[in-house]
């Protein structure tokens, strides 16, 4: 529930029950007022009448008007009080039941007891009634639906600047390296608010934008001295008066370099992905293009004697890079044959859907999770950097792919899928 | 032959030329853009090695003047930039070939020697070794004019032999040579076994001498010495 939408909602039920408690409450006021006045008037009448009947007696041609008056004999009943109530009397020309407020009292008319009951209509009454709730209850709903209108309005353009500065972080991404844009409202509150928004993301962006260029220039910067190690180790090795452990020692040297040329190169690539500085994206058959690659490898699996099974039912086509697609096969290949068995097997499965590879291989070390995660090595093998399935994840992530993977009975197979396409 | 050397670090300038010199090319070095701009405009060359981040400037720009002058020196490219971006600029601009740092020395030197094949003799041309011939357009081994029929590593690791002769090479510029660089488990090292076995075995086969030694931990020597 939106903020101004709790507090409207919030705002209309009290003033809801306000309304109607006014209402009632001008209502019984009313009420009070003309009953209040019509019993007084009833209370004057019947000391008009004792004096009258003192004098005159009672006739029954009587002056009072009809329904206005009833006399009639009756002694009084004992606990017998002074009352007023409402009673309902059919009007004799329009047949029609008619409110009045009568009072009834005992009256001894020239020694004997009667009933008296004094009525007065209370039919202009209750139209004033009528009339004055009725207007007072439109020009009460008329002010709260004004107020409440009124309210909306205003609390949506109060807030305004905020779900501004709301659409405004929800477009912003870190990753395309564009500053934070925020207005500078009226109201102090949002002001401050966007400013310490604005000092955050700013500092956000510079310390990304920083470990970014960080990455990019040492990895790139190390090149050089690694080209110079590697270089000098190769005149080293031409010497011929090298003992037994000079040579293993200048090995060490040798591979440690290789090794750490191939983590920065593969820092280097992923920093690029994530950037993505790869243009020229096209529609590559991948499932294609693995075929070929694992046919080009078939020395080394003839070698490994690792069986290989295909099934391309349909191309499975992407959307990449030329230079993505070649790099998101190789490490997947590598991965399957560097974690494979003697004597092992892998297939290639493909739909238009789905390109799956598995193959055999020890149960997994590291939780599954884990798989992706850049460094998370499986084993201790030193010629592997730990980088290649990063890079398949972050290939996969950044041009609309999905990895998927899963493992069953030493088994170990990982899918490529398309995400669907929102149209 | 004289070659240029173009590359601000010292120690990886004075290893290619020490490389370079014992193959028995003529090498001269060049530290900074200026002075690279100054031996080009001053000498004729007949490969340049060119670094495309230089103190002063570009090496591309190098490349491009350089082009302008003399069209017929080779260039390769050697730089820590490895995007395909580069690659594809440097050819554009003339270069002949990339080599992405850290590289091996004894590849350079093999795309040095096919880079100056291509230009002198236009790819028609032998490589004599005693008694191997290899002739290159046709990608046809002879041993004692007896054809050796090779499989394309084979035939790759042979010229990558021929073309370092009494060198030490290490296994790994060995791998990197034949499947590129996507290959870096320890198989292909295995691999590198297999192949040269296979290849020593067809060459003697035919009667050519055993001309390829292990040298223990490091890789293997092409040669006589």
């Amino acid at each position: 529930m939106r903020l101004l939408e709790k507090t409207n909602r919030i705002y209309l039920l009290f003033s809801v029950i306000l309304y109607l408690a006014t209402a009632l409450a001008f209502y019984g006021i009313i009420k009070w007022l003309i009953y209040d006045e019509v019993e007084n008037r009833l209370l004057v009448e019947k000391r008009d009448f004792q004096l009258y009947i003192q004098h005159y007696g009672w006739t029954a041609n009587s002056y009072f008007v009809e329904n206005k008056i009833e006399v009639e004999l009756g002694s009084v009943p004992s606990g017998f009080k002074e009352s007023f109530k409402d009673t309902l009397i059919e009007d004799r020309y329009t047949q029609k039941l008619v409110p009045f407020r009568q009072l009834t009292f005992y009256e001894s008319i020239k020694g004997v007891e009667h009933r008296v009951a004094i009525r007065k209509s209370m039919i202009q009454s209750y139209r004033l009634m009528e009339a004055i709730t009725f207007t007072m209850a439109t020009v009460l709903a008329l002010l709260l639906a004004g107020t409440y209108w009124f309210q909306d309005r205003l609390s949506g353009r109060i807030w305004q600047p905020f779900y501004e500065t709301l659409s405004r972080i929800k477009q912003f991404d870190l990753v395309r390296g564009q500053h934070l844009q925020l207005d500078q409202p009226d109201i102090i509150e949002f002001r401050e608010l966007n400013e310490v928004l604005q000092k955050m993301s700013d500092q956000i962006l510079h310390d990304y934008l920083h470990l970014k260029e960080f990455t990019e220039n040492a990895s790139h910067e190390l090149q050089t001295p690694l080209a110079l190690i590697t270089a000098k180790v190769e005149e080293l090795i031409q010497s011929e008066h090298l003992t037994e452990n000079q040579t293993r020692w200048i090995q060490t040297i040798y591979e440690a370099s290789l090794r750490m040329s191939r983590l920065y190169q593969g820092l280097l690539l992923l920093a690029r992905i994530e950037n993505r500085q790869f243009a020229n994206e096209q529609p590559i058959n991948l499932s294609d293009q693995l075929l070929e690659r694992l046919r080009d490898m078939e020395e080394l699996f003839q070698y490994k004697g690792i069986r290989l099974h295909t099934n391309i039912d349909a191309p499975f086509w992407v959307n990449l890079p030329p230079v993505l697609a070649e790099n998101l096969i190789t490490n997947l290949v590598s991965n399957a044959l560097r974690h494979n068995v003697p004597q092992g097997e892998i297939w290639l499965y493909a739909t238009d859907s789905d390109l799956c590879l598995s193959n055999t291989g020890h149960p997994l070390q590291n939780a599954p999770k884990d798989l992706f995660s850049r460094f998370k090595k499986e084993g201790v093998s030193s010629e592997s950097v730990g980088l290649g399935l990063s890079i398949v994840k972050e290939i996969c992530d950044q041009y609309g792919l999905q990895i998927h993977y899963t493992e069953q009975e030493g088994i170990h197979k990982f899918c490529l899928s398309n995400k669907t396409v929102v149209a | 032959m004289k070659m240029l050397v173009v590359e601000d670090e010292q120690g990886l300038a004075e290893s290619i030329s020490a490389y370079l010199s014992r193959e028995g090319y003529r090498c001269e070095m060049a530290a900074t853009y200026a002075e690279a701009d100054e031996k080009m405009y001053l000498y004729e060359y007949d490969c340049v090695i060119v670094d495309l981040t230089l103190p002063g400037g570009d090496g591309l720009q190098l490349i491009e003047t350089l082009k302008k002058r003399t069209a017929s020196t080779g260039i390769i490219i050697i730089s820590a930039r490895n995007a395909l971006e580069d690659r594809i600029k440097g050819l554009e601009v003339g270069s002949d070939d990339y080599l992405t740092k850290p590289f091996h020395l004894s590849e350079l030197n093999a795309r040095v020697k096919s880079l100056i094949r291509r230009r002198n003799f236009g790819g028609h041309n032998e490589i004599q070794y005693r008694e191997i011939l290899v002739q290159v357009q046709a990608r046809k081994v002879f041993v004692n004019q007896q054809e050796t029929v090779l499989s394309r590593k084979e035939y790759d690791l042979l010229l990558y032999f021929l073309a370092n002769i009494d060198v030490a090479l290490t296994k790994a510029s060995i791998a990197e040579h034949l499947w590129g660089d996507h290959i870096d488990s320890a198989d292909s090292l295995d691999m590198v076994y297999s192949h040269i076995k296979n290849l020593r075995r067809k060459l003697v086969e035919k009667g050519s001498g055993d001309y390829i030694r292990s040298i223990y931990g490091i890789g293997y020597k092409f040669g006589t010495a």
